[in-house]
């Protein structure tokens, strides 16, 4: 019965989203609103559970481990970002997020640049070593704004350009599939689950 | 006859945009209505993947861990993967966490577990074959992330069901990385990178990647390096993997290269069920519908030189 009342209602949501695709009405606001409304109705208890209970509450009134007040108190000046005269105080507690900015640096060279790099410098011994080392020398030729790109440096630099270009295509095409299979996965909930067309 | 097929051009240029929904609408339901067997090719990625989970079966050593990173909103492209692999975990006895930092994925992990273990019919056992760490504040994916390389008991102290992790049977031989050793992220982000920057440069865990098809072109670079050991791209990743369970983990096959080529599973067959086809079944209908848009931007090109080809006539 439940189940059957959950279908009903997801499929009358799923309608009221789509009918955007006729033109805007009320239905599709209903329906985008109350979207908002939920997530946040649902997150609010579950951060309360989750959060404040086990790693605020617990520890302080509960373990006496009273050094947790101080790091507390850092996160409620966030609260400050409401107010117009005193909302530099919720600049502190961003300052020693920030200070995680830190650690990442290494690691993310490490992980972003110097093995990328690594893997640019193979031996060319075979076509797609010689495609990656044409593609990144000329796209970094592209990106090398203190010379003009005009004469032999504009079209080594053109190169970089069509390179790019197959990128954009082949993100683009995966965006056209990621967004086609989110259409499939409503069309199966609506013809599967709801009405049991497909089995 | 030429005046004729500009006009008919000039439509098409002209084309109200709520006649492409409805063909792309009925491109997408046909195909769903009426399934047709197409043939599922493996890739190298999701072939690398599956054989990373396969390495781990029946080892007390080994475990992989789940990141739940999304809602429901992309739940079409990473639920069938996320049914697929803990499908073949439970199928090959392999030890698998999962865990979420985001409210709204932690029913999501319930939904994925009771979806593979009632429709599979497998006989596991929370906190003993499985285990759900459950929902954790995203200002705690960073310590978790690290802690886990040191401790896994330290830094998830208690599951979904508010037991304490460190007396669970499943945490027998299990304390950090060095056995949990594969970390598959599913996500619409980019939290991926994340678990490489951290879990994988300082403490050498293997990391794998369930995530949308937007994602994939950008993590493909991480794939070349070898940074995550496999990647299963959208939808067409999760039909793979659901393939790959089919032929081997529910025989109890080793992988093999040769097998995977010969073996044709028509998705009609009556005895899987449709929660372990669904990716397979959708791609038939993403198929036809990628054809549509192709034949679209043909025609929308012709119509577009065309006009100009007649314009330019025009003016002389």
């Amino acid at each position: 019965m439940f189940g059957t009342i959950s279908n009903i209602v997801a499929a009358f949501l799923t309608l009221c989203i789509f009918s955007f695709l006729y033109k805007d009405n009320p239905f599709y606001k209903f329906a985008e609103s109350l979207l908002v409304g939920v997530s946040m109705g649902y997150a609010i208890p579950l951060v309360y559970e989750n959060a404040f209970i086990p790693y605020v509450y617990r520890p302080i009134f509960l373990q006496n481990k009273f050094l947790i007040i101080i790091p507390t108190l850092m996160g409620v000046l966030y609260i400050f970002r409401f107010s117009k005269n005193l909302s530099w105080l919720s600049r502190y507690p961003i300052v020693f997020g920030m200070a995680i900015v830190g650690m990442f640096v290494p690691m993310s060279l490490n992980a972003r640049v110097l093995v990328q790099m690594r893997s640019t410098m193979l031996p060319l011994d075979n076509i797609n070593t010689i495609l990656i080392f044409i593609g990144v020398v000329t796209i970094l030729m592209y990106f090398f704004f203190s010379k003009e790109h005009k004469g032999t440096y504009g079209k080594i630099s053109n190169v970089g350009i069509w390179y790019m270009m197959v990128g954009f295509g082949a993100s683009f095409g995966y965006t056209v599939m990621a967004r086609i299979s989110l259409l499939i996965g409503r069309i199966q909930f609506l013809l599967g689950e709801c009405l049991g067309l497909i089995k | 006859m030429s005046n004729n097929k500009n006009i008919f051009w000039d439509r098409m240029q002209n084309l109200d945009r709520r006649y492409i929904y409805i063909v792309v609408a009925l491109a997408i339901i046909i195909p769903l209505l009426i399934p047709f067997n197409s043939k599922t090719y493996i890739t190298e990625p999701v072939e690398n993947l599956y054989k990373k989970v396969d390495s781990f079966t029946e080892r007390e050593d080994r475990a992989i861990l789940m990141c739940f990173m999304h809602d429901a909103s992309t739940m079409p492209e990473l639920f069938p993967m996320e049914v697929s692999i803990l499908r073949h975990c439970f199928e090959r006895n392999i030890k698998v966490f999962t865990i979420c930092f985001l409210p709204t994925a932690a029913p999501l992990i319930d939904y994925a577990i009771n979806t593979a273990k009632e429709v599979g019919g497998f006989d596991v056992q929370s906190g003993v074959d499985y285990c759900n760490f459950g929902y954790k504040p995203y200002a705690l994916f960073l310590p978790i992330l690290l802690g886990m390389g040191e401790d896994i008991a330290e830094a998830v102290e208690t599951d979904s069901e508010g037991r304490k992790v460190e007396n669970l049977e499943i945490m027998k031989n299990l304390k950090n990385y060095n056995e949990l050793n594969l970390v598959i992220d599913f996500s619409a982000s980019a939290s991926v990178q994340t678990w490489i920057t951290y879990a994988r440069v300082k403490f050498g865990a293997n990391i794998g990647a369930g995530i949308t098809a937007v994602m994939a072109a950008e993590n493909y670079p991480f794939l070349q390096t070898g940074q995550l050991v496999g990647m299963l791209g959208g939808l067409k990743g999760a039909a793979e993997y659901e393939k790959l369970v089919d032929v081997f983990a529910s025989n109890n096959v080793v992988f093999s290269k040769e097998i995977v080529k010969e073996t044709w599973i028509p998705i009609t067959d009556k005895n899987i069920p449709y929660q372990f086809k669904t990716a397979r079944i959708g791609m038939n209908a993403q198929s036809v519908a990628h054809i549509m848009i192709i034949v679209f931007i043909i025609l929308g090109n012709i119509g577009y030189f065309v006009s100009r080809k007649s314009k330019n006539k025009e003016l002389g």
